[in-house]
């Protein structure tokens, strides 16, 4: 039976009409015309290619003028002096104890701010700094209260390798 | 590798053609430092290895020995104090015989002057820990079979044995109490005389090891010097051996050196301060003091 | 086989380096002077029967003249100036340095801190607002800043006393394996003339930073004069010397007593009985 549907089809394809397509768009036209207007009235504000800094009206942010910075300078070309006075100098001396450019209860100190704030408040509480900085004295208690109770009712203990 | 060069030799040889090693230049090992911070990019967004929820990302532990309803172990059962005030009981970090000889042999004891706590401190192998209720060192009868020096020793604690095998070789010892102020400066002299302190009255043993120290068994420090010669002898019976006359010896001034019960230094006495930048000794001359710190 | 060729390769080498030494000593001696006897500066040690290494072979030079002359032969210890030349010890220690010292000052405020923002701006329902109770909330410009940094925030922390040990050693190896390291005699010149430093520096193909190290802090006038302005060639006493400063600087100069103070020091800290209280922890209430 394959023949007849084979027959069948045969006749329909050679009576099937040949059509030329008639072409008014090309696309060499659309190229020409240049980009097809977008968001039309709308201006942008920022200018999105190239460098930064990107505003077009207004000041311009000024790039900063490169200065390096005198890499000779007596205090970075000494730097690091006396750091191993104990080994090399005196065995009494330690090396934080002539930290000379770092405030004196800064020494040698390392921790969290609770920590730093409390040695802070040990090391300034008998002097005149709780009467001529009355307001920074206060903001020191308060951080302290406050991130005494942060410290010990919110976060728990030893967890901090994150 | 054509040098026949090796480890380190190989790596100064090769530094010579490398680059200058400079600041800009040098780096750790790799991996030897922690982020502190959690990783992002490709796989920030995951769970950083703690798991899907749960106590892996909450650390929700039960608290320690909480049985979920059950009575707890550790409430189980009456209260047993076997180590009640264990933690103001005295110690005595002990030292044998075997690591006393050693010392001897490798030059850290001076044997030709008397060994007492400063002398064993200054080996800088040993620390005195206060702060562990030391009190001095007991000295073990472990390689007394092999122990030979002729020694003046003070101990703070010794057994039979090791008397017995000091005194065979013709040495003495002498157990000694220090309170925690005085053993404070024996261990760490320097210290104290930094701190321009007058050198502590040794004060008497508490009643605990009041018979301790002053038994001649033991060769207590408080004993009569009358009883520990006949201890000395009954101990050479007992042991089998012949005792060594101590004054025939030629080092007799040596071994019969002793401190005073008040004293802490060898020829410094209490209430004396020492200036170590002068290098000067400064004693009290006021009555009240020399009253304070006589023996 | 490949035994015995390493063995002939290797003492092929050493002929090499052996000639290539005796040409140029002859060329520089031959020229200058020849009656100077030269100096052989060879010390015993404590821990002399334990070295691995032979002694590093050092010139000794002079500073009087620009050209450098050959004054003699310096034998160092071989743990202090040819150690293990530990890259990773060295970053330690210069990251030490830079750290140990360093205070962040950078300060936020918090909506706490910042002034004003007690009152609620608007109710909490009705006006079709977002809720907010404070304008000085982080959400709020010229609100307070939330984890911000807090000033001071010390990044201090102690190098073990054996790392620091082990870094002088290190930087010290490296300075000299690289032909960086020169030993002088001493630091006397004839001129107050930083020119005269300059041309030194350029003849000897030194720097052009350069770190003269003498064991004394008052160092001789001329040359504190003629380095006094210029930057980047520094004097520095034994005890002030450091990793970071080594590395810094491109020649190190020693004196003769330099290195040998340098090599006492620190052959004393590697053998002493009491190593472990040295380098035990350090705590802030101890010092």
């Amino acid at each position: 039976m394959s023949w007849i549907a084979n027959s069948i089809r045969t006749a329909i394809r050679v009576w099937t009409p040949q059509l030329t397509s008639v072409r008014f768009r090309y696309h060499a036209d659309k190229v020409a015309k240049g980009p097809r207007p977008r968001r039309y009235g709308y201006k942008e504000k920022a200018e999105i290619r190239g460098l930064l800094p990107h505003i077009i009206s207004g000041k311009r942010i000024p790039m900063p003028v490169y200065k390096p910075k005198n890499v000779w300078h007596e205090k970075r070309a000494l730097f690091g002096q006396n750091d191993y006075i104990d080994i090399l100098g005196n065995e009494k001396l330690h090396p934080t104890r002539i930290l000379y450019d770092v405030r004196p209860w800064l020494r040698g100190v390392n921790g969290n701010e609770y920590q730093v704030l409390l040695r802070k408040r040990k090391m300034y509480k008998n002097g005149l700094f709780p009467i001529i900085r009355p307001t920074k004295w206060l903001e020191l208690q308060k951080r302290i209260r406050y991130l005494y109770k942060f410290l010990n009712r919110k976060t728990k203990t030893g967890m901090s390798n994150i | 590798m054509a040098t026949g060069k090796y480890g380190r030799e190989l790596a100064l040889s090769m530094l010579r053609t490398l680059p200058r090693v400079t600041l800009g230049n040098i780096r750790n090992n790799p991996g030897s430092r922690k982020n502190p911070k959690r990783g992002r990019g490709q796989h920030g967004g995951d769970k950083h290895g703690a798991g899907n929820k749960g106590s892996g990302q909450r650390q929700n532990y039960m608290r320690l020995g909480y049985e979920t309803g059950n009575t707890p172990f550790y409430l189980r059962f009456g209260y047993e104090p076997y180590y009640k005030g264990h933690h103001l009981r005295r110690q005595y970090p002990p030292l044998s015989l075997k690591t006393l000889q050693m010392l001897i042999d490798t030059n850290r004891l001076d044997i030709s002057k008397p060994i007492d706590l400063t002398a064993l401190q200054n080996t800088g192998v040993f620390s005195i820990k206060l702060d562990w209720k030391h009190s001095g060192f007991q000295l073990t009868d472990e390689g007394a079979n092999h122990f030979k020096a002729k020694i003046n020793i003070e101990v703070q604690w010794t057994s039979e044995p090791v008397i017995a095998a000091i005194e065979k070789n013709g040495g003495v010892i002498t157990t000694a109490y220090y309170d925690t102020n005085s053993l404070f400066s024996v261990v760490d002299p320097e210290t104290t005389f930094r701190r321009g302190e007058p050198i502590p009255k040794r004060l008497l043993p508490p009643a605990d090891c009041l018979e301790y120290y002053s038994s001649a068994a033991t060769r207590g420090y408080l004993a009569d010097p009358e009883k520990i010669s006949y201890e000395r002898l009954v101990l050479a019976q007992k042991y089998g051996y012949q005792l060594p006359k101590i004054e025939d010896d030629p080092d007799y001034e040596i071994l019969t050196m002793r401190k005073d019960p008040r004293q802490i230094f060898y020829g410094l006495e209490p209430g004396w301060v020492v200036s170590l930048k002068d290098k000067a000794i400064l004693k009290p001359k006021d009555e009240y003091l020399k009253e304070y710190y006589a023996s | 086989m490949s035994l015995i060729l390493r063995n002939i390769v290797g003492k092929f080498h050493g002929c090499q380096c052996r000639l290539a030494k005796f040409s140029t000593a002859v060329q520089s001696q031959s020229t200058e002077n020849q009656e100077v006897t030269p100096i052989i500066s060879k010390r015993s040690y404590i821990d002399e029967d334990r070295l691995y290494l032979k002694r590093r072979e050092v010139w000794l030079e002079n500073l009087d003249t620009v050209d450098a002359k050959k004054l003699g032969l310096v034998y160092l210890h071989p743990e202090v100036y040819g150690a293990q030349p530990r890259i990773d010890i060295i970053h330690e220690n210069a990251r030490w340095q830079r750290m140990y010292r360093y205070v962040c000052y950078d300060h936020t405020k918090t909506r706490a801190e910042v002034r004003g923002g007690g009152r609620k701006p608007w109710p909490q329902k009705g006006t079709g607002r977002a809720r907010h109770g404070s304008i000085r909330s982080p959400l709020w410009k010229g609100g307070g800043i939330a984890h911000g940094p807090r000033s001071p925030t010390p990044h201090f922390y102690m190098l073990p006393f054996y790392t620091r040990v082990a870094g002088l050693a290190s930087t010290l190896s490296v300075k000299l394996a690289q032909d960086d390291l020169h030993l002088v005699n001493e630091l006397e010149i004839p001129t107050d003339d930083p020119a005269y430093i300059i041309d030194l520096i350029d003849a000897r193909n030194w720097g052009p930073a350069v770190l003269f190290v003498d064991d004394y802090d008052i160092m001789p006038k001329n040359i504190t004069m003629a380095t006094d302005t210029i930057k980047h060639v520094n004097l520095m006493p034994v005890y002030g010397l450091n990793v970071f400063s080594m590395l810094k600087h491109q020649t190190l100069v020693l004196t003769e007593r330099a290195a040998k103070a340098i090599e006492d020091k620190l052959v004393f800290h590697m053998n002493r009985t009491d190593a472990a209280r040295a380098g035990r922890k350090f705590r802030l209430s101890q010092y």
